[in-house]
């Protein structure tokens, strides 16, 4: 007899639909993925499962409930906490402070210029150098970054993809040169091409390069380096783009079969490299949903190697790091974001991470500093020693509603890698661009059920803090990170053995034309001393550098609002000044330097063009010059500038120069929106800028301060 | 005028304004840009105006941005003309167009203007000639334009060129049996693009069907139409693509034809511009007359006849 035929159930419904006066089968609630939560779950909904298998144990077939059988009674996660900013120097003595509070992992953040591959002399970086990030061009930077932290013993992750080839060489090397053979390495390379090119976008070469590299790195550690795991495969930075967490979950497992047949193509034994696979989530605010994801993902994982043959279990298991969630932390009210954290933190504990990232609460304003780093590190400690949640392991395992939406999660990912399987797998689904615009559809999605309020964000669009409290930011010069920069480097230079070096290079780029593994030569030339742009140019000359197309999404934002009254304030008074204008108002939405966060952007344009602005959309990475000549020939009322990675003080005069070297007289009014620490607003304005709009800002409401400026400033001759 | 002047001068911000002008809708704007084209019109520069258009996502920009680096690379002043298909009837419009032309839109010899389409008719926007017109007196070697080939759009934008150029894909071959005997006579150049990496089979293929399609309906005096193969990815077939183009032009000019077109262009523009003005003439008198409804009703209540309403509108509007 099934429960809910028992009297006991009926009973129960019948109270609950006299509790809340709705009828039990109404009372369900959709969620982000089109998943229907309901009320309540009982023993019926943990049967006839394809997926989840109800009995299994942590360590065993599916792995479902943890990749060990003892998972944090015998360990607990490793606390990683993702950190690097300005000078080599800085960055270490930040390490080694953390580790002797309590951190167990380094992980590395490069700033853009090294992720793209450029060095900090480049006039392309001018803005960026050390700004999000280290700055790395040498591996005597490497060097100086490890300096007294024994590589033998510390496990090192670092997240780099672009310049994934020099940068994993210089790691190398300085390794040797700090007397530790490559054998003994242990960490992680991210190396994962495929997300770039959807959500991350520091991609240097096109796809099909690209994923040759990956394929190489997988090879070269799979023989080199046997405690170092080639690849993280990341789903993390879809979710932070906008991916539900069935996306995100799809995209990332698909990504990783592709990977499997890269290396598999290269002549590799599945199981000589799948061990040492990892992987890489995002934890959000749906608590549940986290949980089951992660679980549904080891069993997926599990189906998917066993059915590329591999034999040994370690190549069945998925282990993963995770990060909670950037996105779901607000500039308003900022405090909130550390309860946000410890929740998130908890999800990805209860789903049995690997390793976990916790976010700082100044997450919307900047890089940490000291004292948000703190306290994002002892959100974990308190987790870890004053909770109790190492105790038991996959403590939710048997709950009807968890088992429930891990399979009804397995289920929903796999009909999408079987679609992407049948269009021929990622790299195919990638180039189309299909993926980056689903994920872009739901990152619209999302924004307009905040700014209509169907979603509450606390101290958002509810709940708001009367008396904003002002917090202390990490102010990084990165003029003078990159007059240090070019001070070594210059010095590098002169005193290398040159021809040596531009023999290196040229063997490299003869490398790159055939099938060689590409690894060796570049070790070798970055032993020379040659710098992380050098190498990256030498492979560019046979590779080329890859320009992304952008396509966008269209209707989504404007559908969510129909028949709303402010939306339709717009629309009017955006007819208004076609009628007075003869055209509608028209905007250049731009990136500037190396920035890749392209998502604010994108729903900016698609929303703004939904209500009726025409959106000029400049490519990734333009320079302020190339935006001036775009914004005047197109003849554009206004340039919304879109900048997250603090390059926005250098970048944003030199716009404005650039604007007044083309036309003198130009009326062209100039926007900001992203990341802009109050501090900065001042300076802004004084450069003439005519509003600024942080993170959380309403589009509609933004869209409408924006018509009005630009009908200001045309009534003004 | 001093916008003029700024325009024959090349200024870049001159340019951009006479083309607003050119596009508004506002009849002030109207009335000033009439004057400057007429102006501008006395003062023909030497470009020439190569019309690309095919089926969304063959790789119109991504070719205008291989060929233009190759022209630009040879020094010829570039002035492009996209005009975007993803108009809203609704919304606004998102102009994605710079994102697939990165390197030449930096390039100091390009100008380069999107336009959204409106939905107007064979996805060219008003003004789309006076824009020409514009960069031609600026001085541009060459101006594109770039349109989505849908419906009648072909011959719309053909008539704006003096080269007209099709672009299409692998694969697309087999559509010919569908295309009409018209398009040979629009179009000068067949561009099958994408001949790359595992396409290019494909592409050669399409290219034979092409000619043998082209062959087929081929007039006694006219010259072999060209069918060429490219990759824009690759960048390759460019030197093919403007030595056609010399050739048509020269050929063209040596027959008469190039003048001829362009009387021809005159004249169909001149009609054009009549019949606009009659449309929205009448347009404006049938609304404020406004009795439509009075004659629907009537004709409902079987008052009378459909026809004897239209009649009797008509004959009321062109009094
Ligand atoms: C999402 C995200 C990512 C995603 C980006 C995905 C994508 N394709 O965009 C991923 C995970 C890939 C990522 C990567 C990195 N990130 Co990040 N990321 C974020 C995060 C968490 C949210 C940004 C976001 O998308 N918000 C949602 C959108 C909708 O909001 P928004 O862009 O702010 O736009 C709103 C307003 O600002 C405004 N607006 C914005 N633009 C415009 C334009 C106009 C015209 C108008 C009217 C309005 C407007 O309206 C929008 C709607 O409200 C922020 C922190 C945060 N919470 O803001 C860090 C953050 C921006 N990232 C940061 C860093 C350092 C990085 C990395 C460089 C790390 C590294 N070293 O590897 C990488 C590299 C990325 C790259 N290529 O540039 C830092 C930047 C530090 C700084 N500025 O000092 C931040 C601030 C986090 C932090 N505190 O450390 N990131
Ligand atoms: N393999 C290959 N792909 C190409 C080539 N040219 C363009 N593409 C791809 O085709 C897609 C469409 O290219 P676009 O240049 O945007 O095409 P379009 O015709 O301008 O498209 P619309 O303006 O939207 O009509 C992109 O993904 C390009 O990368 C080529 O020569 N070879
Ligand atoms: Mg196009």
């Amino acid at each position: 007899m099934t429960n809910k035929s028992n009297n006991g159930f009926n009973t129960w419904q019948k109270s609950f639909e006299k509790e809340t006066k709705k009828n039990f089968n109404d009372a369900k609630s959709e969620t982000d993925e089109g998943i229907d939560i309901k009320p309540v779950y009982t023993k019926d909904d943990i049967e006839n499962f394809s997926f989840v298998e109800n009995n299994s144990l942590p360590g065993q077939w599916p792995y479902t409930r943890g990749p060990k059988a003892s998972m944090y009674t015998n360990r607990p996660w490793t606390i990683r906490q993702y950190a690097g900013f300005s000078t080599a120097e800085e960055s270490n003595e930040f390490y080694k402070k953390n580790l002797e509070s309590g951190q167990k992992g380094l992980s590395v953040a490069f700033d853009l210029p090294t992720h793209r591959g450029y060095d900090s002399d480049d006039d392309l970086v001018m803005g960026d150098v050390g700004k999000a990030g280290v700055a790395i061009d040498t591996v005597e930077d490497m060097k100086i970054l490890f300096n007294n932290i024994p590589l033998d013993q510390m496990s090192v992750s670092m997240t780099m993809n672009g310049a994934v080839l020099p940068v994993l060489a210089s790691f190398i090397v300085a390794g040797e040169e700090q007397g530790v053979d490559r054998s003994l390495l242990s960490g992680t390379i991210q190396n994962d091409i495929l997300k770039e090119f959807m959500v991350r976008n520091t991609y240097i070469y096109p796809p099909e390069p690209s994923m040759k590299i990956v394929a190489d790195i997988i090879e070269f550690t799979s023989k080199e380096m046997p405690k170092f795991n080639s690849i993280s495969i990341s789903g993390y930075h879809m979710q932070e783009a906008g991916a539900d967490n069935v996306l995100e979950l799809a995209y990332t497992l698909a990504d990783g079969m592709e990977y499997v047949r890269a290396a598999m193509s290269k002549g590799l034994d599945v199981d000589d490299f799948a061990p040492r696979l990892s992987f890489f989530f995002a934890i959000g605010t749906d608590f549940f949903m986290e949980i089951a994801k992660l679980r549904a993902a080891r069993t997926l994982w599990a189906k998917i190697m066993k059915d590329f043959g591999a034999k040994n279990e370690r190549s069945l298991i998925l282990r993963t790091h995770c990060q909670t969630s950037g996105v779901s932390l607000t500039e308003k009210d900022p405090y909130n974001n550390i309860i946000r954290t410890s929740y998130e933190a908890l999800s990805a504990i209860l789903g049995g991470t690997q390793s976990l990232h916790t976010n700082s609460y100044d997450e919307a304003i900047a890089l940490p500093t000291d004292e948000s780093a703190r306290i994002a590190r002892n959100t974990q400690l308190i987790l870890q020693n004053e909770t109790g949640v190492t105790k038991t392991v996959d403590p939710l395992a048997g709950s009807y509603f968890v088992e429930n939406l891990t399979e009804e999660l397995s289920k929903k990912a796999w009909d999408i890698i079987t679609e992407i399987e049948e269009l021929g797998g990622m790299t195919k689904a990638v180039k189309a661009g299909i993926p980056k615009l689903k994920i872009e559809e739901s990152a619209t999605k999302k924004q307009a059920k905040v700014d209509s309020g169907s979603r509450v964000v606390v101290g958002v669009n509810k709940y708001k803090n009367p008396k904003e409290p002002s917090v202390d930011v990490r102010v990084i010069d990165n003029n003078r990170v990159r007059d240090d920069q070019i001070k070594k480097i210059q010095a590098i230079k002169e005193s290398r053995d040159t021809t040596a070096v531009e023999k290196a290079l040229a063997n490299l780029t003869n490398a790159a034309k055939d099938e060689t593994n590409l690894l060796a030569p570049c070790i070798e030339a970055i032993k020379l001393r040659a710098t992380v742009g050098e190498v990256s140019k030498a492979l560019e000359q046979v590779y080329g550098r890859h320009f992304a197309k952008s396509l966008s999404v269209s209707g989504v934002y404007g559908k969510h609002f129909e028949g709303d009254q402010e939306f339709m304030k717009v629309e009017n008074k955006i007819k208004e000044f076609e009628n007075l204008n003869g055209r509608r108002p028209r905007v250049l939405v731009v990136k500037m330097g190396q920035d890749g966060h392209d998502r604010g952007a994108k729903i900016v344009a698609t929303s703004f063009a939904d209500m009726g602005f025409d959106v000029d959309m400049g490519p990734l990475f333009q320079s302020p010059k190339d935006v001036a000549k775009d914004a005047i020939e197109n003849d554009v009322h206004a340039i919304g500038v879109s900048t997250l990675a603090a390059g926005h003080k250098t970048l944003v005069p030199e716009l404005m120069k650039g604007l007044k070297e083309i036309d003198p007289k130009s009326k062209i009014i100039v926007f900001v929106g992203g990341i802009i620490p109050e501090q900065d607003y001042e300076f802004l304005y004084e450069n003439n800028v005519s509003a600024i709009f942080g993170p959380g800002s309403n589009i509609i409401e933004s869209a409408e301060k924006v018509i009005d400026l630009i009908s200001d400033n045309l009534s003004k001759v | 005028m001093d916008l003029i002047d700024n325009i024959l001068k090349g200024e870049r911000a001159a340019i951009a304004k006479a083309i607003t002008l050119v596009e508004s809708s506002k009849e002030s704007d109207q009335q000033v840009s009439r004057q400057m084209i007429s102006e501008l019109i006395k003062k023909p520069g030497k470009s020439i105006r190569v019309g690309f258009s095919g089926p969304p996502g063959v790789g119109k920009s991504t070719f205008i941005e291989s060929f233009g680096s190759y022209l630009v690379s040879q020094n010829y002043k570039l002035g492009i003309l996209a005009i975007d298909p993803s108009s809203q009837i609704t919304g606004g419009s998102i102009l994605g167009d710079k994102t697939r032309m990165v390197e030449i839109s930096k390039n100091p010899n390009t100008f380069i203007r999107s336009t959204p389409s409106r939905g107007s008719l064979g996805g060219i926007s008003m003004g789309t000639r006076e824009a020409s017109i514009i960069l031609d007196a600026a001085g541009y070697d060459f101006i594109f334009i770039e349109t989505v080939g849908v419906g009648q759009s072909e011959i719309v934008a053909s008539n704006l060129v003096d080269i007209f150029t099709l672009i299409v894909g692998p694969g697309s071959g087999d559509e010919l049996q569908g295309i009409k005997k018209g398009i040979t006579e629009y179009a000068d150049i067949f561009i099958v693009n994408k001949n790359d990496g595992e396409l290019k089979i494909e592409a050669s293929k399409t290219a034979a069907d092409y000619k043998s399609a082209l062959s087929y309906y081929k007039k006694l005096d006219e010259l072999e139409k060209q069918v060429l193969l490219v990759s824009a990815i690759e960048q390759t077939g460019m030197e093919d693509v403007i030595k056609t183009i010399n050739q048509i032009i020269d050929q063209n000019k040596l027959k008469g034809i190039f003048e001829e077109r362009r009387a021809n262009q005159l004249e169909y523009w001149i009609e054009e511009e009549v019949k606009n003005i009659i449309t929205s003439d009448i347009t404006k008198r049938l609304s404020s007359k406004g009795n439509i409804s009075k004659y629907s009703e009537k004709v409902m209540k079987n008052e009378m006849s459909m026809f004897e309403a239209v009649e009797t509108i008509t004959k009321d509007t062109l009094k």
